[in-house]
């Protein structure tokens, strides 16, 4: 679904990925696990097209998307939701999660009909529909940031860091959330990234392991983390 | 102090009224940069310029309406009209050519950028207008004056700045929040603002948004000129002084503040004309005084809010 092919970011003159090759099958769950620095957030803001590369490809489904404006990758169905959840603060969180949507141009009926699949999926985001996203909790902001890359992320949802900060009881909410989703959307790949890969272990079936922005280990290899 | 008043009343009267007049100018001029600096980061001097080009095309396009025949009353179209063109063509060419090349450069190099496009269109203006004042003021004669109550006196003052110029900045002010919280292109300006990676990852095209953005806040400076027109002769430097005060009422209101740069835009346009009144060695300094004093307490801004991102 999505692959990352000797990929080499620099950020102000500085390599921050050297020679990074990931693939994210259809339907899989990926772990990308680094320190903080290792250059996970690089890499996924690579496969979203924020960034200039140096060098290698990035291809969604099988074809060469590195030239496709960041903004495509929306309507290609990949969802993301960065480090830090980054809500629209002043919107509420239903228009939050409607915005990707509405920006595709989604018929009234079809965006319907996601959102209530998020709705079902996140029952707590129903209760929040109205509230607004600045005066939300930590926790309650991850699971809108995952609401909101599952509207359009049909085919593949990038998570940045999601447990980063979460309350033990919450990481286990979360972690409960991507089981049920990998259950309802099996056709959805999901990539997380972390920096403890004990958290993933039990929902992953492939892990990466970055270190100074190279794939130090990939694969079944490091599976069990 | 009763005595103060009987004897200044009728004078504080026309300071406040000529205040309201100029805040209304002001603050098509200020929501506009501030509209344009939330969305593309870069702080446009050349906004000013768009000020004074929109007044001069208000005052030609003026002149050649009257020159044409029409009717004394399409003089007030006619300043809409000027405004709108100068937004329309201006606003997409520079942003196309010149703002679109640096907005991943340092905000020195983008200050410097907009400082120079300020000082080309300050010349070709006058290039095109040359120096000599230029007037325009049939909208003005055209309304004629209304009798304002003020305690005791009554001051006579002309329908065109004190209820016109107002009800435009009112409209301006009322469309504009219900224009962003309402709409769908409103809400993807606003997110665009909040945070410009998070909305392309939504599928926000934001290059489009700078360009509808800094169209939009071309159209406004170009409207605060040509609404100014019929007010005051027209002479170089309008669009100097102009950007000056608007850059004041930006930083006392807080970045992104619609609502705040409409109260902030009344308190220095009303602290000014007060001090041109009684104190007319103060008047430029006023709202540095102003803006000053509200930094010192408040860094963000009257309005402002201390951004927190973090979880």
């Amino acid at each position: 679904m999505l692959e990352l092919q000797s990929v080499v970011v620099d950020i102000a003159g500085a390599p921050v990925l050297r020679d990074v090759s990931l693939t994210l099958p259809r339907g899989g769950c990926v772990a990308l696990i680094g320190r903080n620095g290792a250059g996970k957030t690089t890499a996924l803001r690579a496969m979203m097209g924020l960034l200039p590369l140096r060098g290698g490809r990035v291809l969604i489904e099988g074809k060469d998307a590195t030239a496709v404006p960041a903004h495509h990758r929306a309507r290609l169905g990949v969802g993301y939701a960065p480090e830090e959840r980054r809500l629209f603060g002043v919107f509420t969180v239903r228009q939050n999660l409607l915005l990707p949507a509405e920006v595709l141009g989604l018929a009234k009926s079809e965006i319907g009909r996601r959102l209530d699949a998020i709705f079902t999926l996140l029952p707590e985001l129903a209760t929040l529909a109205d509230r607004r996203a600045a005066g939300l909790s930590g926790g309650q902001g991850k699971m809108v940031a995952l609401g909101r890359a599952l509207m359009v992320g049909t085919r593949a949802v990038l998570l940045d860091e999601p447990f980063q900060g979460l309350a033990p009881v919450l990481a286990q909410r979360y972690a409960a959330a991507l089981r049920e989703l990998q259950a309802s959307f099996p056709d959805v790949a999901l990539l997380v990234t972390e920096s403890n890969p004990q958290l993933l272990t039990s929902l992953v079936d492939t892990t990466y392991v970055i270190e100074r922005g190279e794939i130090t280990q990939d694969g079944a290899f490091a599976a069990q983390g | 102090m009763g005595n103060w008043f009987t004897e200044n009343g009728p004078l504080l009267g026309l300071a406040l009224l000529d205040g309201i007049a100029s805040a209304a100018l002001i603050f098509m001029v200020a929501v506009g940069l501030n509209l344009v600096f939330g969305v593309l980061r870069v702080l446009n001097v050349a906004h000013g310029s768009l000020f004074a080009i929109g007044a001069y095309a208000a005052a030609s396009v003026g002149f050649f309406a009257a020159s044409a025949g029409l009717p004394a009353w399409a003089s007030l179209p006619a300043l809409l009209f000027a405004a709108m063109l100068v937004g329309l063509v201006l606003g997409p060419l520079i942003e196309r050519l010149l703002l679109r090349r640096i907005y991943d450069e340092e905000p020195v190099l983008q200050l410097l950028v907009t400082f120079a496009l300020f000082m080309i269109l300050e010349d070709a203006q006058k290039l095109v207008w040359g120096v000599q004042p230029v007037s325009f003021s049939t909208p003005v004669s055209l309304m004629g004056t209304v009798d304002v109550p003020f305690g005791t006196d009554v001051i006579p003052y002309n329908t065109y700045q004190v209820i016109l110029l107002p009800a435009v900045a009112v409209v301006t002010l009322v469309g504009l929040a219900i224009f962003l919280r309402r709409t769908l292109t409103g809400r993807v300006i606003l997110a665009v603002t909040m945070d410009r990676e998070a909305a392309t990852a939504m599928g926000i095209d934001a290059r489009k948004v700078f360009l509808l953005t800094f169209t939009f806040g071309a159209m406004l400076a170009a409207l605060g000129g040509a609404l100014s027109t019929p007010t005051s002769s027209l002479v170089p430097g309008i669009g100097a002084s102009t950007i000056v005060l608007s850059f004041a009422v930006v930083a006392t209101a807080g970045l992104g503040q619609i609502e705040g740069a409409a109260l902030t835009a009344l308190m220095i346009g009303i602290g000014r004309s007060i001090a041109v009144t009684f104190y007319p060695e103060l008047e430029v300094v006023v709202p540095y005084i102003i803006m000053v004093a509200v930094l010192l307490v408040r860094p963000q801004g009257l309005f402002g809010v201390v951004e927190t991102r973090r979880v």
